[in-house]
């Protein structure tokens, strides 16, 4: 049942979401294992990636028009975050130069 | 012939991704992840998300990274410190990644797939038929994006004022 037929093979689903899986775990090592903001924010986006590959995945196994609608959401919503993201790190950056993302704590209680 | 397009393009994604992840110059970074969502793009193509396919290439690949590109361009090459807050901190990272993925690994087992409803594949993913999805049953969150991406707007140009600017 999880196998589809593309292009006259047959492809399981399974390996789309081990794939998906794959890169999401390598950003999710990227958000905790790097220092620079941008860095951080990159590794967000293939995060991102990751998930509207499992999304697209779903809606060609099911044969269902609806996980490509949200795919086109999330993608939406990923690029108004990296907009707004983007302006902050601009902004901060304008002040002073940030080598490591802890330097920005000046929220903590 | 559907087989070797999926494991080339999955090779150079994964790839592309401990590329982000390994680079020191966030160029390179951003560069390897132009190439992952370019080998992601090919994947959608293959499951017949035409329409997806190219929204990727155009909005993401070619805006939302050219947006990182920006930045690194304006502020120059970051340089990172090289020592971390905890010590151990990377092997403790790797640890509960690998942690994650062996999670996620296990929820795939379980999987149960459901049967698909028989539908026309040759107009599946077309833009006839996102439309159709997304301007009747999916009407309101498409005006909700589009508020969204209204307001990112307007955050973004209030953001990037002068210091001393009022208006």
């Amino acid at each position: 049942m999880s196998s589809m037929t593309i292009g006259g093979s047959q492809l399981d689903a399974s390996w789309f979401l081990i794939l998906g899986a794959i890169l999401f775990t390598i950003g999710a090592a990227g958000v905790l294992v790097r220092r620079n903001p941008l860095v951080i924010l990159i590794c967000i986006e293939l995060m991102l990636n990751a998930v509207n590959l499992t999304l697209i995945v779903f809606s060609r196994q099911l044969e269902n028009i609806e996980g490509q609608l949200f795919a086109l959401m999330s993608m939406t919503v990923a690029a108004a975050e990296a907009v707004v993201g983007l302006a902050i790190l601009v902004d901060i950056f304008h002040v002073r130069d940030v080598e490591d993302i802890d330097e920005l704590s000046e929220l903590k209680g | 012939m559907a087989i070797a397009i999926f494991f080339i393009a999955a090779a150079l994604a994964v790839a592309g991704g401990i590329g982000v992840i390994s680079f020191s110059e966030p160029i390179r970074s951003v560069l390897s992840l132009v190439v992952v969502m370019l080998a992601l793009s090919v994947l959608f193509l293959l499951l017949s998300a035409q329409f997806v396919f190219v929204v990727q290439i155009i909005v993401y690949a070619g805006a939302v990274m050219v947006l990182f590109l920006f930045v690194i361009a304006l502020f120059g090459p970051a340089r990172e410190l090289a020592r971390t807050r905890l010590r151990f901190q990377s092997w403790l990272s790797v640890l509960f990644v690998l942690a994650l993925l062996g999670l996620i690994w296990a929820m795939l087992q379980g999987i149960q797939y459901r049967q698909p409803e028989p539908t026309d594949l040759s107009v599946f993913g077309t833009v006839q038929s996102i439309a159709v999805g997304l301007f009747t049953t999916y009407l309101y969150p498409f005006e909700l994006t589009s508020i969204l991406l209204l307001v990112a707007a307007i955050g973004a140009i209030y953001l990037s004022r002068r210091p001393g600017q009022d208006q």
